[in-house]
C-alpha cells in the first residue's frame, strides 16, 4: 500500500492532489477506514411506515434489509442467509412478515429471528447440533436514528449517532422537522455516474461559486431568480460538526415574510415556528440567510430551493435527500429522494413534488449540468498527469491563512459552527480534512459472528466447526450459545 | 385498469382515455398514421429538434416516467409509489425544451449521439374516433465524447394519440422504463 501521508498533509493544506477523485488505492482505505466506520443513511422511518414494510439499502457491497418488524421496532440485518449465504430477499421495497431464503428455505421473521429451518430434526438432529433457538440475521453493527433518518454504522463501538453528527442536527433540523411530524420521502430515483462519489458531496457541501456559471441556463428560462453571481455571495455557507452547507440572503422582511418569500404557506410558516427552535428560526427571521444545499459527512446530501413551477411569479420549495452510494473510485450510484413536509398540504405536497423534478434528480435541470462535470472530472483525474497537479482548493483564504472576509459574528448569524458570506472553499476543506482524519485512523479489527456452531471455549478449541473429525456425528459437540461473537484470530 | 396517469402524483389533468379491442391490422389506415408518427418523433428526437417535438404535444400533455422497483413476484407493484423520473405537463416541458435551447446547457455541449431505435408497434382503437392507443418499443442509445462508452435505456411505451386540425398529437405518455438503477448519467433526453 502507497504511504499516503503527502496526500493526506496537502489535503489538509487546501491543496488536492488531483488524483484522489480516481485512484483505486485511496478508494480501498475509503471503503475501510470511511465506510467501515462512520455512520452512513440507509432509509428514512417514513419509507417503511407499516409493520412489515422494508426497503433493502447497500452500504457499498453489503446489503441490508432495512425493516420495520411486528412490534414497530426499525430493525437492519444483513441480507444473507445464515446457511449458504444467499441473498435472503431480493426485492428491493415491499412488505412481509418473513423473508424465505429461497436456496435451501431457511426463512426469518422481519425482526431478524430465524422460525423455519426445513428438516432440522433430520439433518442437524435438532437443537443438539444446530441451535436454532435465538438465531437471527446478522444486525447492522449499530443503528440510530435522527428525525427519522435511519443510519447505521460497521463500527460496533462507533460514537453516538448525536455525537458523529455535533452541531450539524441545527440545519438538518430544517430539511426534516418543519412540523412535529417531520417529513415523509418519496423514491429513491436511483442512476450510475461514472463519477467518483466526493465530488458530489463537496459541491453540495459549500460550492456557491459553480452556481452562476454552472446553473446559468435555468436561470435564463425563468426556473429560478436566486442563482445570479451577486445574490450568491451575499449568502453565506457555514460548517458545524460533521457537516456543512450553503444558504440564499433573503430579502428584507420579518420571519413570516421570508418564509413566505420562499413559497411556504402560512399554515407551515406557523408549524415551523413550533417546531425549530428560537436560533433557528432567527438565522431565517433576524439574520435572513435560508439553507439551501448542504452535505453531512461522508456522502448524505440536501437541497431546498423554490423555483417556479407553472407559468406565474410564484414559486414554490422543495427539499431533496442524497446519496453519493461509491461503486468504485470512478462510479457513484446516486440515491435521490424527494422529501417534504408530512403535514404539508397535499396541494403543497404536489407541487413541491414538480418542482424537485424540474429541478433535481434523474432528469433535474440543476442535475444534469452537474454530473456532467463531475464526469468529466473523474475521467480526467485518473491519469498521471493528474498525480503532478494539486488543485486550489483555498478560495477565501490568503497565503496565510487570513479570511478574505472575516466569520460572521454571533450577533450575524444565530446558527452553530463559522459561517462565512462571500465565495470561499470553507466547507470543502472541512469536508476533505475529516476524509483525511479517517484514512489516517486505521479501524479495529473487526469481530465475527458464528452460526450455531460448536463452542469456542478452552474445551473445544481444537474442534471447531470446520475441523470437526469426518464422520463425526453431529451432536458430539456441545453446541455453543446463539450469536456468539469471537474476536477474528 | 387504471392509467399510470391516474396513479402519478400530477397525472389529474390528463386525458383518462383507454384501449378498446384488439390491435388494428398492420395495414389499418389508423395504425400506418400512428406508425408513421412515431418514426417521424423519433427522428425528432434523434436530431433533438425539440421545438418542433413540442408542437406535436397538446397543452393538456401528461408524459410519465416511472421509477420502476424491483419486488417480489405477487407484490401487487412495481414502481416506486408516488416518485418518477418524469411527471410532466406542458409547462415542465416547455421548460426543458427552453433550457436545451439556451447556449448553457453544458450537459448537452457538446451534444450527445442519440438513436431512438423504435419497434413492436400495436396500434388501439378507442371509444372515440379522434384518439389512438398506441404501443411501442424503444431503445435510447447514446453516446458522448469519443471514447466514453455508450449508454442504452430500453423502455416499453403508451401513448394517447389525439387528431387535432394540426394532425396527430401526443396527449398522454407512459414510458414503462427496464431499468431500477439507471445506467445514464442524466436524463437529459425524451423517450
Amino acid at each position: 500500500m502507497t504511504d499516503q501521508t503527502g496526500v493526506l498533509a496537502d489535503v489538509r493544506r487546501g491543496m488536492i492532489p488531483a488524483h484522489i477523485y480516481n485512484d483505486r488505492e485511496l478508494f480501498e482505505l475509503e471503503r475501510e477506514r470511511i465506510f467501515g466506520r462512520a455512520w452512513i443513511f440507509v432509509a428514512h422511518e417514513s419509507e417503511i411506515a407499516k409493520p412489515g414494510d422494508y426497503v433493502v439499502r447497500r452500504v457499498l457491497e453489503d446489503s441490508f434489509i432495512v425493516a420495520r418488524d411486528e412490534k414497530g421496532e426499525i430493525r437492519a440485518h444483513f441480507n444473507m442467509c445464515l446457511h449458504r449465504g444467499m441473498q435472503v430477499c431480493r426485492a428491493e421495497i415491499g412488505n412481509a412478515s418473513h423473508f424465505r431464503c429461497p436456496y435451501h428455505g431457511w426463512s426469518y421473521r422481519n425482526d431478524g429471528r430465524i422460525v423455519g429451518l426445513p428438516f432440522h430434526q433430520d439433518a442437524y438432529g435438532g437443537e443438539a447440533g444446530f441451535k436454532r433457538k435465538g438465531q437471527r440475521l446478522l444486525p447492522a453493527p449499530n443503528l440510530a436514528t435522527y428525525n427519522g433518518l435511519i443510519f447505521i454504522s460497521m463500527d460496533p463501538d462507533a460514537e453516538p449517532l448525536e455525537d458523529f453528527l455535533g452541531d450539524f442536527r441545527f440545519y438538518l433540523d430544517y430539511y426534516t422537522k418543519q412540523s412535529p411530524s417531520g417529513i415523509e420521502l418519496r423514491g429513491p430515483q436511483r442512476w450510475r455516474v461514472k463519477a467518483n462519489w466526493k465530488i458530489g458531496a463537496e459541491n453540495f457541501a459549500g460550492d456557491m461559486y459553480h452556481t452562476p456559471q454552472t446553473h446559468t441556463s435555468v436561470v435564463e428560462i425563468g426556473l429560478f431568480r436566486e442563482p445570479k453571481a451577486e445574490k450568491r455571495k451575499d449568502g453565506c455557507t457555514y460548517w458545524a460538526g460533521a457537516g456543512g452547507g450553503t444558504t440564499y440572503k433573503l430579502p428584507e422582511g420579518d420571519l413570516d415574510e421570508r418564509l413566505r418569500y420562499v413559497g411556504y404557506p402560512q399554515e407551515m410558516v406557523d408549524r415551523m415556528k413550533h417546531s425549530l427552535s428560537e436560533d433557528q428560526l432567527k438565522v431565517v427571521g433576524d439574520d435572513g440567510f435560508m439553507i439551501s444545499a448542504a452535505s453531512a459527512f461522508p456522502n448524505l446530501s440536501f437541497v431546498h430551493n423554490w423555483p417556479r413551477v407553472a407559468e406565474s411569479d410564484d414559486v414554490l420549495p422543495f427539499i431533496s435527500i442524497r446519496q453519493w452510494q461509491p461503486v468504485s473510485e470512478n462510479e457513484t450510484e446516486v440515491l435521490s429522494w424527494f422529501a417534504v413536509d408530512a403535514e404539508a398540504p397535499e396541494e403543497f405536497k404536489a407541487l413541491s413534488y414538480k418542482a424537485y423534478l424540474m429541478c433535481f434528480g434523474s432528469t433535474g435541470m440543476f442535475e444534469q449540468d452537474d454530473v456532467e462535470n463531475w464526469v468529466s472530472l473523474t475521467n480526467t483525474a485518473a491519469g498521471s498527469m493528474a498525480r503532478r497537479l494539486l488543485l486550489n482548493s483555498r478560495m477565501g483564504i490568503l497565503e496565510d491563512g487570513t479570511e478574505v472576509v472575516p466569520a460572521l459574528t454571533p450577533e450575524q448569524f444565530h446558527g452553530p459552527g463559522v459561517a462565512h458570506t462571500g465565495y470561499g472553499e470553507y466547507n470543502q476543506r472541512e469536508l476533505l480534512n475529516r476524509w483525511a482524519d479517517h484514512l489516517e485512523r486505521p479501524v479495529s479489527t473487526v469481530s465475527t459472528v458464528e452460526v450455531g456452531g460448536p463452542a469456542a471455549g478452552p474445551a473445544a478449541a481444537g474442534t471447531a466447526a470446520g475441523a470437526a473429525p469426518a464422520g463425526a456425528p453431529p451432536n458430539a459437540v456441545a453446541p455453543t450459545a446463539a450469536d456468539q461473537v469471537r474476536a477474528q484470530a | 385498469m387504471e392509467t399510470h396517469s391516474t396513479r402519478s402524483v400530477l397525472g389529474a389533468h390528463a386525458s383518462r382515455l383507454q384501449r378498446v379491442g384488439a390491435t388494428l391490422p398492420f395495414d389499418d389506415e389508423r395504425h400506418l398514421a400512428a406508425h408513421r408518427w412515431l418514426v417521424d418523433e423519433a427522428w425528432l428526437l434523434d436530431a433533438q429538434a425539440y421545438s418542433d417535438w413540442l408542437a406535436l404535444l397538446t397543452e393538456d400533455i401528461h408524459y410519465v416516467m416511472p421509477v420502476r422497483v424491483t419486488t417480489a413476484l405477487g407484490a401487487g407493484f412495481d414502481t416506486s409509489p408516488g416518485m418518477a423520473h418524469f411527471d410532466e405537463d406542458w409547462y415542465s416541458l416547455s421548460r426543458r425544451v427552453a433550457r436545451f435551447l439556451t447556449e448553457h446547457a453544458w450537459t448537452e455541449d457538446p451534444p450527445s449521439r442519440l438513436r431512438h431505435h423504435l419497434s413492436n408497434v400495436r396500434t388501439f382503437a378507442t371509444e372515440d374516433p379522434d384518439h389512438l392507443i398506441v404501443d411501442s418499443a424503444t431503445l435510447l442509445f447514446r453516446n458522448r465524447g469519443d471514447v466514453h462508452e455508450g449508454s442504452l435505456v430500453s423502455a416499453g411505451r403508451e401513448d394517447l394519440l389525439r387528431r387535432t386540425p394540426e394532425g396527430w398529437k401526443l396527449a398522454r405518455r407512459t414510458i414503462m422504463v427496464d431499468d431500477s438503477v439507471m445506467r445514464m448519467q442524466n436524463l437529459a433526453i425524451f423517450l
